[in-house]
């Protein structure tokens, strides 16, 4: 009985698959590292972590439920960060986060209109972008690495936009949790959210249904690329300095959530609370991975093992609960 | 009857032999670098046929409709297990033995993808990490050198010497891409190949066993990568941990201009190469103009995006549904 | 009839890349007739309904609305203007509910804040009496994502649908596949219903036999033209389907050259 229950849980919701190894992990590595990792200054910084990779998956989550795919969004990410510190350090960080979630939105579109225009698969045409602004990025720094020197970082606006802390946790988390909000009430509870899904579903039907199929894509692109801008934005104010390969291999991150926290890649089928749930995961090992002293080159071959492995439990546990 | 020149417009390499003839005919023009010296085009063909192999690979891979991200960190384990594999089993030990962990690598992603349902996206996003990460942890972060026998060992020159002054990447590029020309287009396997990209459903009801078929066509393509790998420090046996990153950015570009279509079931090995040898040829014209290096990535991303648009328009043009 | 006609084709002509769907095709639909579309597999019948109801651009010829040149095609037009079409293969995403099906498209909304939220209620409430009206199982309700129903309950929803919302033309394209003789029946009721409402239906299927019995008029299509058009009280069915097997002859002989 309670095994029916369950069953009709993990039917309804993608996201549970998720939550449980999120369960899992949390209660392994606070039980195995001695306080070391279960602890309030750890939790802040995973948090933080998990703000930045969250926004940016967020977004993907969006794309993907689209039925399409996003993989340019670490350079997006990159190039918000360096327009924002580039610009905080001579105006008000409000406008330079403004310009800098602009150009992550113009990056979106780009992508978007291109997909749309040409009916081109979309992994070609971001991998195309991730390397073109991936490649600006790196020549706009020269190599070198942009910083904000510590007398600069004040202020209401250079705090809020995740050079400080709330309660001990970065600002960029409020910034993390408005965002989901909005974008959960957006995607369950409108017509564009109702669209959005429909489009992922079945493009053909949506469309024979009046939907206008290319501009929901394009909104989840543009709507992708803004979010990952203010990411970038977000965790360039944290750490104050900003170089070419902030992000690099972000966007394999932040797929891997969406994966983890049970969207299905061919569209229709998103969860963001559990996009979310999977960034955590991902930031939470590696953090368990730093306090206990492992040397960092495990953490990539974790990650890998980790993403398929997780994949591979995620479908199965479905499969076991559609078995009667 | 087609003549051979409708054939060459309809075949899928066309937008790549296009894109060829361009280029040569802008760096002809507009030549910073002594574009004709035999010594400039010497290094461009050899680190084409490099990539030329790994993109080859992925293009078999794409006409199955699959799509494979971890070439480049196959291409860096298998080049840094030969290194390693060196001085405890010898250059033929090493090779073979390179070669297998590739192979393995390739089938297990294969088994995963076909197995257990899963994009392959995914599963070969968690080979690019996982291979990655086994270099790092394997080596420490720094991987030794060849020693002086080694490097002159008949072996290492068989796939690194030079013959007549040409590397020998060049003709095992070549070699292999005939051999696999013959074997996509004139075999059973490939004919069940182009058939599982093209209709799975109706290939299976034909009694192909694509899931056979893709297993195997993820371990070519793998021990394409290694091959790759170890051609290349065959010819330089020093290295670092980061060998082949970013690779198969590279090598999918080099298959898309190519005309591989991601809608799996048509696209070309020749025109890979083609793509390969594009690439290249920007890369080192950026170099000798003096640009920034990060702006041959930015390059990379305008040609991929520009060839897959033209190239999709070709073939709708000839008819296709893509 | 009487006036302009509801619908009117000119000259339509479609092409797939290469491949040419609809051959200079003229047809005149009114209001208040149940016209049937028949032919064989391939022959035109789904792509001309498709243009009709605005999922593919004619590459030539004239279409014309209530007496207006139409000028853009895209389904949320067609829908404005009341063209309701059941679609044989599209129509339902298997990820959303009925409810949200439903709706998808002209989702009734509740402002708050100025924001567009989603009226839940009326959409529950809707699709609810909908669905058990066409006797779906009791066990499923509008929340139920339509990966659960039968191909009989899908084209159930989608009948409905089209039934529900007031319209001046419903398509049905096979709308009795996947049904049981008494769906089937029902449907039949149905369509004629409509027509007796003054909606223009067209009905299309591949059974001459059955269409005759409900049609004013009966349309048919052979590779991609119009080969016939008749009052079903001026052709009886078996004459109409001898001229069908003609029609299939002629494709033959044409693809043999």
């Amino acid at each position: 009985m309670a095994a029916q229950g369950f069953k009709r849980l993990v039917r309804r919701h993608s996201e549970i698959g998720i939550f449980l190894i999120a369960g899992l992990l949390v209660v392994f590595f606070a039980t195995s590292s001695d306080g070391r990792w279960a602890n309030l200054y750890n939790f802040a910084t995973i948090l933080q972590v998990t703000a930045t990779l969250g926004l940016m998956t967020l977004g993907v989550a969006l794309v993907i439920g689209t039925g399409e795919i996003d993989i340019s969004v670490g350079s997006t990410f990159g190039m918000g960060a360096l327009v924002y510190l580039w610009l905080a350090l001579r105006i008000d960080p409000a406008i330079a986060m403004l310009a800098a979630v602009t150009v992550g939105g113009l990056i979106g579109a780009f992508n978007g209109w291109l997909i749309t225009k040409t009916g081109t698969p979309s992994l070609i045409i971001t991998l195309g972008s991730l390397m073109i602004f991936r490649g600006i990025a790196i020549a706009l720094t020269d190599g070198f690495s942009f910083s904000i020197p510590y007398a600069a970082r004040g202020g209401f606006t250079y705090w809020l936009f995740g050079g400080g802390d709330i309660l001990g946790f970065n600002t960029g988390l409020i910034w993390l949790l408005v965002s989901l909000v909005v974008l959960m009430i957006l995607l369950r509870a409108t017509p564009f959210g109702n669209r959005l899904l429909a489009v992922g579903g079945s493009a053909a039907s949506a469309h024979s249904r009046g939907v206008r199929v290319d501009r929901i894509k394009f909104s989840a692109f543009v709507i992708c690329g803004l979010l990952a801008g203010l990411a970038g934005g977000l965790e360039a104010g944290k750490l104050g300095f900003a170089d070419g390969s902030m992000g690099r291999l972000m966007e394999l991150q932040a797929i891997a959530s969406c994966v983890l926290g049970g969207c299905l890649l061919a569209g229709g089928r998103v969860s963001l609370p559990g996009a979310l749930m999977g960034a955590f995961v991902l930031s939470s090992i590696q953090s368990y991975l730093v306090v206990m002293g492992v040397r960092p080159q495990w953490f990539i071959l974790t990650l890998g093992v980790i993403v398929v492995a997780a994949a591979l439990g995620d479908r199965l546990l479905r499969q076991w609960a559609v078995k009667r | 009857m087609q003549t051979p020149l409708q054939a060459l417009v309809r075949s899928q390499s066309f937008g790549a032999v296009i894109g060829v003839v361009l280029m040569l005919a802008v760096f002809s023009i507009v030549d910073f670098s002594g574009w004709w010296r035999s010594q400039t085009l010497a290094n461009v063909a050899h680190f084409s046929a490099i990539l030329g192999l790994v993109a080859m690979g992925q293009a078999l891979v794409i006409i199955t409709k699959e799509i494979d991200l971890s070439v480049g960190s196959v291409y860096g384990l298998t080049g840094v297990a030969f290194i390693t594999f060196e001085p405890q089993y010898g250059v033929g030990g090493a090779i073979i033995l390179a070669l297998l962990i590739a192979a393995l690598v390739g089938a297990v992603q294969g088994l995963l993808v076909v197995k257990g349902k899963l994009p392959s996206m995914i599963v070969t996003l968690g080979g690019l990490f996982a291979a990655r990460g086994l270099i790092y942890v394997w080596t420490g972060g720094s991987v030794n050198n060849f020693s002086q026998a080694a490097r002159i060992n008949p072996l290492t020159r068989l796939f690194g010497g030079e013959l007549f002054g040409i590397e020998a990447a060049i003709f095992w590029m070549i070699g292999l891409c005939i051999a696999l020309n013959i074997m996509l287009w004139g075999t059973r396997f490939g004919n069940r190949l182009l058939a599982t990209g093209g209709a799975q459903d109706s290939a299976e009801s034909r009694g192909v066993r694509s899931d056979h078929v893709k297993i195997a066509t993820f371990t070519l393509c793998a021990l394409l990568a290694g091959f790759a790998g170890i051609v290349t420090l065959a010819d330089k046996p020093q290295t670092h941990v980061t060998l082949g990153d970013l690779m198969e950015l590279e090598a999918i570009a080099a298959a898309v201009i190519g005309g591989c279509l991601l809608s799996g079931g048509r696209g070309s090995l020749v025109g890979a190469v083609l793509g390969a040898f594009i690439i290249t040829s920007f890369r080192y014209e950026l170099i000798a103009l003096g640009a920034p290096s990060s702006w041959f990535i930015t390059f990379v991303g305008v040609v991929l995006i520009v060839a897959v648009i033209f190239n999709q328009s070709l073939a709708r043009r000839a008819g296709h549904s893509v | 009839m009487s006036g302009t006609p509801l619908i009117q084709v000119k000259n339509l002509q479609l092409y797939f890349g290469a491949f040419h769907a609809l051959k200079n095709v003229s047809l005149d639909f009114n209001a208040g007739e149940l016209i049937g579309l028949v032919g064989d597999n391939g022959a035109g019948k789904t792509t001309l309904i498709r243009v009709l109801c605005g999922i593919h651009k004619p590459t030539s010829g004239e279409v014309w609305f209530n007496g207006e040149r139409v000028e853009k095609f895209h389904p949320k037009l067609a829908i404005d203007q009341g063209i309701e079409t059941i679609q044989q293969s599209v129509g339902l995403c298997d990820n959303l509910s009925i409810a949200r099906n439903f709706y998808l498209g002209r989702e009734p909304v509740r402002r708050i804040f100025g924001i567009p939220i989603l009226d839940f209620k009326k959409m529950r409430e809707m699709s609810t009496r909908v669905i058990r009206e066409f006797g779906l199982r009791d066990n499923v309700s509008a929340d139920d994502e339509v990966e659960r129903l039968s191909g009989g309950e899908r084209q159930s929803v989608k009948i409905g649908r089209a039934v529900e919302f007031k319209n001046r033309v419903v398509i049905m394209d096979e709308p009795t596949n996947h049904l049981s003789v008494r769906e089937r029946e029902h449907v039949n009721e149905l369509a004629v219903a409509l027509k007796e409402q003054g909606l223009l239906v067209i009905y299309i299927t591949h059974d001459i036999f059955q269409v005759h019995k409900l049609a004013d008029r009966i349309i048919i299509m052979e590779n991609g033209e119009k080969i016939e058009d008749a009052a079903t009280s001026a052709m009886t069915a078996d004459a109409l389907e001898e001229v069908i097997r003609q029609g299939g002859r002629k494709v033959e002989k044409r693809e043999a050259v």
